[in-house]
């Protein structure tokens, strides 16, 4: 009898090219789209509009989504979890990088700011968690223990494990990225260039990452290492090409938003004297 | 098992090395004086003595000739879908990258448990892949059988077969590591890692 599996975890059996259903990443991602699709709705009544987002930012947002379904799901839902650490780098990209402020941006701020000056719990966590040296320590920690060997080795061997540190990818990505997308909680000194060097700063653990598995002598992670191949590189290879997508793809795409931060920030209209 | 890789770049900074060095606590065995990461059995084995054939039809006598060398015995079979692949592509991984006064002393010899299958072509040519110098025999079930009981090996079986023929074998998924003193002292199950290998096999040479 075949047990239902809700979340990808490495299983340890050879790979399959056949689709195999996921229900507990299926009601993750509703979960996620119809809270997005609630978040990204304009206000009706709002006074000003003056923070709605726009058409195309809410389509960027939906993008954001589907990122998110692809990385969980199959195929790569389960290349990444129990065989291929090349697939897993995607999928830390997709999730932590990428689908958050995607979806970010896509939330209507009138509806943020309403809720922040409600001033009830989940307010007073978002500001706790968004404020900018808080998330960033959290991201930063959340990205080196979850690709700690021991985290990894035990954490993926579980569906809840792996469940777990998807959930943690996915919300520290949306606390690292808000202070630089969302403008709510108004935080003066927190202007461009200061977002600038919080991007990088947070970043900064990718690139130890990266190196240390482009580099290392032996496979870091015994799921891989141990799993049946899928392809023909070796574990070794893979994890190579795993810490090349971390550097190459991750590293261009941070220095890619901080480079239209920057030119924003260098358009903007100066204060007169 | 689990261990962390060497850093070959000493960039990282403290609070990565403390992370990572969390998964280096890999169990390890004492043997005298040095410490295996492979299990120790608890009464050293003898090399055993039986005659196989290899992939060139020739007859391999084993305890003759791998005398005075590491010898890693293994019993598989070619369409092994996990554990026979991964062992020798862990080993044949490690031994490209240690010394050649290391490698010169190991051999690798893969028992076929699955003679109907693994015809003496396809034994050598996938075993090739991993490594050239990883050494195929063949023998009759019985005589597999026999050997397998002579070294404390569960007997593999085979299942039945599906529709279409195929089918899997169940063997032992352990390396037995007979040294230079003619004898097994650590056995090596599924799980082993490369850094392990890479520690022991030095270890391994040693013991005379």
């Amino acid at each position: 009898m075949t047990t239902v599996q809700w979340w990808c975890s490495a299983r340890g059996i050879p790979w399959r090219w056949s689709w195999q259903a996921y229900p507990g990443v299926w009601l993750a991602v509703l979960a996620l789209g119809a809270t997005y699709a609630r978040w990204s709705r304009p206000v009706a009544n709002a006074a000003s509009h003056a923070f709605t987002t726009s058409a195309a930012r809410r389509a960027g947002g939906w993008i954001g989504v589907v990122l998110v379904w692809m990385a969980l799901d199959w195929p790569g839902g389960p290349l990444g979890t129990g065989y291929l650490a090349s697939v897993h780098a995607a999928q830390f990209l997709a999730l932590a990088m990428v689908a958050p402020p995607l979806l970010l941006r896509g939330i209507d701020g009138d509806r943020i700011r309403a809720l922040l000056d409600r001033n009830g719990v989940v307010a007073k966590i978002i500001v706790a968690v968004t404020t900018p040296l808080v998330a960033m320590l959290a991201f930063t920690i959340v990205m080196l223990s979850t690709h700690a060997p021991g985290v990894v080795d035990t954490l993926m061997r579980t569906q809840l494990g792996a469940f777990a540190l998807d959930f943690a990818w996915f919300l520290s990505g949306l606390a690292f990225w808000w202070p630089v997308v969302i403008d709510v909680p108004l935080r003066e000194r927190f202007g461009p260039p200061m977002r600038m060097l919080y991007l990088f700063a947070g970043t900064q653990a990718h690139l130890y990452l990266s190196m240390w598995l482009l580099l290392a002598e032996f496979p870091a992670y015994g799921i891989y290492e141990l799993a049946p191949r899928v392809t023909g590189l070796s574990a070794l290879e893979d994890q190579q090409v795993a810490g090349g997508l971390l550097l190459t793809l991750g590293g261009t795409y941070v220095l890619a938003v901080i480079s239209v931060l920057f030119f924003r920030w260098f358009e903007e209209p100066q204060p007169e004297a | 098992m689990t261990h962390s890789p060497r850093l070959s770049l000493g960039l990282a900074p403290s609070l990565i090395a403390a992370l990572f060095a969390l998964a280096g606590c890999g169990i390890s065995a004492e043997s005298g004086g040095r410490a295996y990461r492979g299990a120790m059995i608890a009464h050293a084995m003898p090399r055993p003595s039986f005659t196989l054939t290899d992939t060139h039809g020739r007859p391999f006598d084993f305890r003759a000739q791998t005398d005075d060398t590491v010898t890693l015995l293994f019993f598989g079979y070619l369409n092994c879908p996990d554990v026979c692949p991964v062992h020798l592509t862990n080993i044949a991984t490690v031994m490209r990258g240690l010394p050649y006064d290391v490698t010169s002393k190991v051999r690798v010899v893969f028992v076929t448990t699955d003679p109907a299958r693994d015809t003496p072509e396809k034994l050598q040519a996938w075993l090739a892949n991993f490594d050239p110098s990883f050494i195929g025999l063949r023998g009759t079930p019985e005589q597999v059988t026999a050997i397998e009981k002579s070294v404390d090996v569960a007997p593999a079986v085979a299942a039945a077969p599906d529709s279409a023929g195929r089918y899997e074998v169940g063997h032992a998924a352990q390396v037995l590591a007979f040294t230079r003193d003619d004898s097994a002292h650590v056995v090596y199950p599924f799980g082993t890692r490369q850094a392990d290998w890479a520690h022991d096999l030095p270890l391994l040479v040693k013991v005379k």
